[in-house]
């Protein structure tokens, strides 16, 4: 089992407890917990398999029982994308495993990266969204939930089945797709008309952070990508549970504590985003200098975005507030002193 | 010889199920897949695994015949673009799976092509649940089968898993989006 992908699926019981603790109504409380526990099993089991396609056939369960559950699309809409993601990557691995030209080998690269954007549901492939829908049974459950574990599995996996080159160019797919995500959802949650679209664009420029960071090959992008992947699990994820009630009822304020998760999303000091971003732009310089450029000025993209996030936060009260600053704490801790998080991954 | 048969059949059945909207169609395209894959399975997985695989599409198969929009409706009008999709992804597929890929098991590798290409376009382009089901089980047999390219001797726990996805996925229960 790779240790970072064990990591990611605890970090994802842990961010099933703190949406417990911000999820509004009761009964939406129980059928969160049901979902999230069925959807964990189901990541831990992409984890725990011994082989890629295993892997592929379990995410594939899953997609089917994401798609059957209750919500505002139809079974067709909420399955097509993680299906195209497990065709691509079926395709991609068999590329990978035959011997051919050259081409074969580029091919099965590009087929890899796009089926992991696919099935996370990043551009060039997004989903269609409904702002009403229930964060369980939206995009965001691939996105922050399943999403990143199976990245994880995904990216290991097909570093060992690719020879050299193609490794080089299912890395330089990455970082392409990476940063197409990263311009484009950090604009996009700037500029989009709903709040709740603002709050999937975010979610969407932060994989184009991760995919940068899995794309570099070196330790440092390698740490960088699970940082990352950290505050969109334990950092992104339950502030969006957390603001959903202050979304629907419209509510702005600007007091300090949404200035707070302002920072906290925009990757400021002493936030985990911000010691991803050093990291990235750290392995960035070490592989091509230019790229680390191009990284810091996509960056400060995210800053219109996270104000506009942050007032959308609300002034949390009760279980809310304990939850909210539980998740900025842990935020600032891995963000002050990462090592033991990387240590735990063996990076 | 078999492993071209098998090749083919599986061409035809996933093509059956790109041309069909009624349940018999789609029934017949899981049957003549699934037999298609088995067949072409046969020599890399073993018997026990390829008639795993056969089982699994003829459950799907089965209970497509009892479920979904009535009647057979291969080829219903409007249907032009869809059979250049079969004709020209099969030709594609094989093209790649024989002469820009080599070595043996040729006919597993557009077996495995032409099916991932030809379900996942129709689970793409398709809103009907049944439709989009039936393109999931017989994708979940193909993905299956290239286990079979990767391993020298393949563990039968893929075989069986996409087996069970494949039998069990036309029972899952869906519900009607709710309205705005």
């Amino acid at each position: 089992m790779r240790p970072e992908a064990v990591e990611l699926v605890a970090f994802a019981a842990v961010a099933l407890v703190l949406a417990l603790l911000v999820a509004q109504p009761a009964a939406s409380r129980r059928s969160l917990l049901f979902r999230g526990v069925v959807g964990l099993a189901g990541t831990a089991a992409v984890v725990a398999v011994p082989t890629f396609d295993l892997a592929l056939l379990v995410l594939l369960t899953i997609a089917l029982l994401h798609a059957a559950l209750e919500g505002k699309r139809t079974f067709a809409v909420r399955l097509r994308l993680p299906l195209l993601g497990v065709g691509l990557l079926t395709l991609g691995a068999l590329f990978a495993r035959v011997s051919g030209s050259e081409v074969v080998d580029r091919f099965a690269a590009v087929g890899l990266a796009a089926g992991l954007a696919a099935l996370v549901g990043l551009l060039p492939y997004i989903h269609t969204f409904d702002s009403d829908e229930p964060a369980s049974s939206s995009p965001v459950a691939w996105l922050a939930y399943i999403g990143p574990a199976a990245a994880a599995v995904i990216v290991a996996d097909a570093q060992g089945l690719l020879t050299a080159d193609a490794g080089a160019a299912f890395g330089a797919s990455l970082v392409g797709v990476g940063i197409l995500n990263m311009v484009w959802g950090s604009v996009a949650a700037w500029l989009t008309e709903t709040t709740t679209a603002a709050w999937r664009y975010s979610f969407i420029a932060d994989w184009g952070l991760a995919l940068c960071g899995f794309g570099i090959t070196l330790a440092d992008g390698k740490r960088a990508a699970l940082v990352v992947l950290f505050s969109i699990v334990l950092g992104r994820l339950p502030l969006y549970l957390a603001s959903r009630e202050a979304v629907r009822g419209k509510v702005v304020t600007e007091r300090p504590i949404n200035l707070l998760v302002a920072a906290a999303l925009a990757g400021s000091a002493p936030f985990a985003g911000f010691s991803a971003r050093v990291l990235l732009l750290r392995g960035a310089t070490q592989l091509y200098w230019p790229l680390a450029l191009v990284l810091a000025a996509g960056m400060l993209l995210w800053l219109p975005a996270s104000l506009r996030l942050g007032r959308s936060m609300g002034v949390p009260r009760g279980r809310h507030a304990l939850g909210v600053a539980a998740v900025l704490a842990l935020n600032v801790a891995v963000g002050l002193y990462p090592l033991p998080l990387l240590a735990a991954a063996m990076l | 010889m078999v492993e071209g048969a098998g090749a083919f059949l599986a061409w035809a059945g996933a093509a059956l199920i790109v041309l069909s909207d009624g349940h018999r169609g789609l029934a017949l395209g899981t049957f003549v897949a699934a037999a298609g894959i088995a067949l072409v399975s046969f020599s890399t997985a073993g018997a026990l695994a390829s008639t795993v695989l056969g089982l699994g599409g003829l459950i799907s198969g089965a209970r497509r015949l009892t479920t979904g929009p009535p009647g057979w409706a291969i080829m219903p009008p409007g249907s032009t673009p869809r059979l250049v999709l079969c004709v020209a992804g099969g030709l594609v597929a094989l093209w790649v799976g024989v002469a820009v890929m080599s070595g043996d098991d040729g006919g597993l590798r557009f077996a495995v092509i032409a099916v991932i290409g030809l379900a996942g376009a129709r689970a793409l382009a398709s809103e009907d649940t049944p439709t989009v089901l039936t393109a999931v089980s017989v994708l979940a047999l193909a993905v299956a089968a290239a286990v079979g390219l990767g391993a020298e001797s393949p563990n039968i726990v893929p075989y069986v898993f996409a087996a069970a996805i494949a039998a069990t996925s036309s029972w899952i229960p869906t519900r009607k989006p709710r309205a705005a």
